[in-house]
């Protein structure tokens, strides 16, 4: 890690007469702790950052999203923001069960299932049943957190491996059950592949709250949901600074230490996945009271990688950094809609990675120049051969990439396949090369990853979203397995 | 309304295929104590390739090759690729994570997995591919066979069932009589110990990868021989390999061939005599009394905690 | 009056394997007794019988008169019985504070309703809970003092980790402790104070104590008894002096005589 500087030699000696003689032991905390902090200003920062209790940074960014409406008037922007404070509210609950349990729990959408399938079957027209909100609210996320305790009952013996095999098939049993709930011994509960359409609008005091004024997104959505973040974010955090959430942490780290020192392990593991259920099933009942409607196919494990994108990118563990990473996937998966935006981000990360490998040095000269030069000659020269194969722009930034990268009118289908095929191949290849062979191979891999995003990728924006979030995974995991704001961990050697 | 023999027919084509899923998760979490989440979409990878080997050859209709050698490079082309991706997944993906906590090979072989069936989806598309249409033409294939009483058993099925077999043996013999297997047998005892005692365990590892992903290849096939194949069937067959797996004893070779047949079974009885709509439930039932009753599986071992 | 801890006849087998038989072996109130032995002798089997990580397949084991067979661990732990581990199994990524604290779990109350509300009585609970770990950590003098608290477990020394699992084990509030080789990978020095210190736990903390040590000063230093086990049987018990010349004693650990013994 290069933001990380070894122990300065400069920096002023600890008094020797503060704690006992320094031994060894003294010189590795000593050591460590030094190491872990960041040098000059940015160091500082991050020190001050850090001596801020984590209310007041809370409060700060209730404070700032309370805003956001006031800022920005589209109502597509408002529903982002709507959809940003469910998926954070799916990360807190996720990082109960994953961060602190250490439970893989992969049946989570499932909760987040359950919840909305029961607030539509309980407040609709359904079956003629209304419960008022304040009712329907904690009762649906006391659903949520016993049908979590049935389904980790079974595998309460278990190591992870095989609660991560049940919760997975409780995943696709939901959607069994959802999609073929039309004809349960003859009724028809869940609506089975057309869902249930018409749940109700949230209501207090027997005042409904309308899903869109004037035609645009209703704002006030926005704000139930944010109080409901800040309600789980405190409730989380403070179950986590107790006995129980101690446990929790000590029971991923260590299982039988933990029940050898007095915890009954299994209930805790059942309670931290009953807490996640639980609001994951909250967050259900509310994202269905916008939108009005519940199909199986919203709760698949798409959804699911989704969610552990969102905490393993942030920092499992750390509930700031499952809060970032929500706001950092969606507003991904967004740009990913768009073709321009999706065309900046492309060239926006190739730049930064490249000027991270190499910093300003000749081989950052020799790679920009070789990539520059070979897209322009390659695009000539196809164009030369065939006018069609190699379209230009018109202006812009798109204009002139157009002259770069070579942009068929119609892409034959085999040519996108071999190109993409051979994109992966040689990205993971260049993984394996080292030195100045690196500084050579980049630049054609460069442009063929161009190459394939331009025509292949950005038009598909539906696998092409979910192909970025798989290579997420497993980059942070070899990467930066804390995530963004994580806690640096170590494991039992 | 199919017939028992019908549907005994049907649960032993299913039950093969399981059964080569399962074999796969089996023998890699057998050396890596990993969950190769993964498995399931080299599967559907496997029945990609097999498509694409049938589509170049022509298919049945306007053969190049005689139709039994069709089917051999089929499965031989659809075996070969998924080592290779076996083998690529296992050095980029898992390979990094040797010494991680648990749960971060977990967490990459689900990024993996999203990653190989979304790529299928953007460069083939989402809809069905079908083997029969390229196979159906040539007439035969699908019908040529012998009657038992009233029911028509089609060669392909009992080609299918037979060539599972086989495999499994050829593997069980593999594992237990030779060199490489004691060096297998010895990794997932105690890899450490294994490595000390001069056994190369990082090409025990590939090896493991090539051997279940050739066989997830071949299962691919044979799956799609049976019904069409699509980007997102890894997930499901996935699944129920895994549960397979763990319902045979996860580590357990014959474990793996009598979970898959079981859960074959249970699959294709349920669905004859009651509802395809619930063959899942029943499934999971299944599970959920082996996670309560015998976690092991049918026939593994129980593990002594170790203090 | 009963001993406080008493093994009746115990046996395990692991597959064919007699792990231990026919072990009886008793420690009575404020007692410190060693137990020595070979490697695989069967020592830290001996501990897991007693946490209930293994059940024995016959025999009883009794605290305080009532049988402790067949409970779970944790029930174990809240009835009085903490225990160290020979290899080290602290919750690295947490605090040294919260390693104590975590193992007060079995004698505090408040559940995850009242933790969330942060009621009054809870928050006076997290307060003992805290001066109880912060007095634990003390035991040590200063070397699990002061900025070392907030620091992960993971950043103490190898003898400090030894010390802080015993602190943990402490925070239990148990009636007897069970050290697995406190001193084991420790130099001369670190070795002394431990052996202090396991006399201390008894004068000033008031604990019973059974201890696995292989090294023989500590054994001599500290043991009102010593217990000698070979192959899972008891082959001699009594003060230091009479077991360590005890022929049978000094057979399993010289291996003299027997070709099949190590």
């Amino acid at each position: 890690m290069s933001d990380l500087t070894p122990g300065d030699p400069n920096a002023p000696a600890l008094p020797e007469a503060e704690g006992p003689a320094v031994g060894r032991d003294e010189w590795v905390a000593r050591h460590g702790e030094r190491r872990l902090v960041r040098e000059g200003r940015l160091g500082e920062m991050e020190a001050r950052l850090r001596a801020v209790p984590w209310w007041a940074l809370l409060i700060l960014f209730l404070a700032a999203a309370s805003l956001m409406p006031a800022v920005e008037s589209s109502g597509y922007v408002r529903r982002v923001g709507f959809d940003t404070v469910i998926f954070m509210l799916l990360a807190l609950g996720l990082n109960v069960v994953v961060g602190w349990g250490g439970l893989l729990d992969l049946g989570y959408i499932a909760f987040f299932g359950v919840g909305a399938y029961a607030y539509a079957i309980f407040d609709s027209d359904k079956f003629g049943i209304h419960l008022p909100t304040i009712v329907a609210i904690p009762a649906i996320t006391a659903l949520g957190a016993v049908v979590g305790l049935l389904v980790g009952l079974p595998s309460r013996r278990l190591s992870g491996d095989y609660l991560a095999i049940v919760t997975l098939f409780f995943l696709e049993l939901f959607e069994t059950v959802a999609t073929n709930g039309d004809q349960i011994f003859g009724h028809n509960i869940t609506g089975g592949a057309n869902g249930i359409i018409d749940a109700d609008p949230l209501s207090f005091f027997g005042h409904s709250l309308a899903v869109q004024h004037q035609g645009i997104f209703a704002v006030s959505y926005y704000y139930v949901a944010l109080a409901i973040f800040a309600l789980v974010f405190v409730a989380t955090r403070f179950a986590n600074l107790s006995r129980i959430g101690r446990s929790w942490r000590s029971l991923r780290e260590d299982p039988l230490a933990a029940e050898v020192m007095g915890m009954p392990i299994n209930w805790l593991k059942l309670t931290a996945f009953a807490t996640g259920a639980a609001v994951a099933a909250l967050t259900g009942t509310i994202e269905t009271s916008l939108t009005g409607s519940v199909f199986p196919l919203s709760f698949s494990p798409t959804v699911l990688i989704t969610i552990y994108a969102m905490v393993i990118l942030g920092g499992s563990g750390s509930q700031a950094g499952v809060v970032l990473g929500a706001i950092l996937v969606n507003v991904l998966l967004q740009l990913l809609q768009n073709p321009d935006q999706a065309r900046v981000l492309f060239y926006l990360l190739i730049v930064v990675g490249v000027l991270t490998a190499f910093r300003l040095s000749r081989k950052l000269a020799v790679v920009v120049a070789e990539t520059v030069v070979l897209g322009f000659v390659i695009h000539a020269v196809v164009r030369a051969i065939h006018p069609s194969w190699a379209t230009e722009g018109h202006g812009g930034f798109s204009g002139v990439l157009a002259h770069w990268v070579v942009i068929p009118q119609q892409l034959t289908p085999w040519v996108g396949q071999v190109a993409y095929g051979l994109m992966i191949a040689s990205v993971l290849g260049i993984t394996l090369l080292r030195g100045w062979w690196r500084v050579v191979v980049l630049p054609p891999v460069i442009y063929l990853s161009a190459f394939v995003w331009e025509n292949v990728m950005i038009p598909n924006p539906g696998p092409t979203r979910y192909i970025v979030l798989g290579v997420l995974l497993v980059v942070l995991m070899i990467a930066r397995p804390n995530g963004l704001l994580g806690e640096r961990r170590v494991e039992i050697v | 309304m199919p017939t028992f023999l019908q549907l005994t027919l049907d649960a032993l084509t299913l039950g093969s295929v399981y059964a080569l899923v399962a074999l796969g998760y089996s023998l890699v979490y057998g050396v890596l104590k990993l969950l190769n989440f993964a498995h399931g979409d080299v599967f559907m990878v496997g029945s990609f390739i097999g498509y694409g080997a049938l589509q170049a050859l022509g298919g049945a209709a306007d053969p190049v090759v005689p139709v039994w050698l069709l089917l051999v490079v089929v499965t031989a082309s659809a075996m070969a690729g998924c080592a290779v991706l076996g083998v690529a997944i296992e050095r980029f993906a898992y390979r990094p994570l040797r010494n991680a906590p648990r749960i971060a090979p977990l967490i990459s072989a689900l990024g993996v997995s999203f990653f190989l069936a979304n790529s299928m989806q953007l460069l083939f598309g989402a809809q069905q591919r079908d083997y029969q249409s390229y196979l159906l033409s040539g007439g035969s294939l699908y019908f040529r066979g012998f009657d038992i009483d009233t029911v028509h058993v089609p060669l392909l099925r009992i080609i299918t069932i037979l060539s599972a077999f086989v495999m499994m043996v050829a593997l069980w013999f593999l594992v237990n009589k030779t060199r490489t297997g004691k060096a297998m047998r010895a990794t997932s005892y105690d890899g450490e110990a294994a490595a000390m005692m001069g056994i190369n365990v990082d090409h025990v590892i590939v090896f493991t990868f090539v051997l279940g992903s050739a066989l997830a290849g071949a299962a691919g096939v044979m799956f799609a021989l049976r019904v069409p194949t699509f980007a997102a069937v890894g997930f499901t067959i996935g699944l129920k390999g895994f549960t397979a797996a763990v319902i045979g004893g996860i580590g357990s070779i014959p474990g793996a061939m009598v979970g898959g047949l079981l859960l074959g079974a249970a699959e294709s009885y349920t669905a004859g005599y009651w509802t395809t709509a619930w063959s899942d439930l029943v499934v999971f039932t299944i599970l959920i009394l082996f996670m309560i009753f015998r976690p092991q599986g049918l026939l593994g071992r129980a593990d002594i905690r170790k203090v | 009056m009963p001993a406080l801890l008493e093994l009746k006849q115990v046996s395990l087998a692991f597959g064919g394997l007699q792990v231990v038989s026919d072990l009886d072996l008793h420690v009575d109130e404020g007692e410190i007794v060693s137990v020595i032995g070979p490697n695989g002798a069967g020592k830290t089997t001996l501990f897991n019988l007693i946490t209930g990580i293994y059940e024995p397949d016959e025999g009883d084991i009794t605290l305080d008169g009532s049988s402790i067979v067949g409970l779970p661990p944790h029930q174990i732990t809240r009835r009085g019985i903490a225990r160290t581990f020979q290899t080290l199994r602290l919750f690295l990524n947490l605090t040294v504070r919260e390693n104590v604290m975590s193992a007060a779990f079995g004698h505090t109350h408040a559940g995850l309703f009242r933790a969330m509300l942060r009621t009054p009585g809870m928050r006076r609970e997290e307060r003992q809970i805290r001066a109880l770990a912060e007095e634990r950590l003390a035991f040590f003098g200063d070397r699990l003092m002061g900025y070392r608290w907030d620091q992960p477990a993971y950043s103490l020394s190898y003898a400090n980790r030894r010390r802080l699992e015993i602190a943990r084990a402490t925070a239990t509030n148990p009636r007897i402790l069970l050290l697995d080789e406190p001193a084991a990978g420790m130099n001369p020095a670190e070795t002394h104070e431990i052996a202090e210190l396991i006399g201390k736990l008894r004068t000033d903390g008031g604990y019973t104590i059974l201890v696995i040590e292989h090294d023989m000063h500590v054994v001599e230093g500290i043991s009102d008894r010593v217990v000698a086990l070979d192959h899972g049987v008891k082959i001699a018990e009594g003060s230091f002096g009479e077991v360590a010349t005890d022929p049978l004693v000094v057979e399993a650990y010289l291996g003299l005589g027997t070709a099949d013994t190590k």
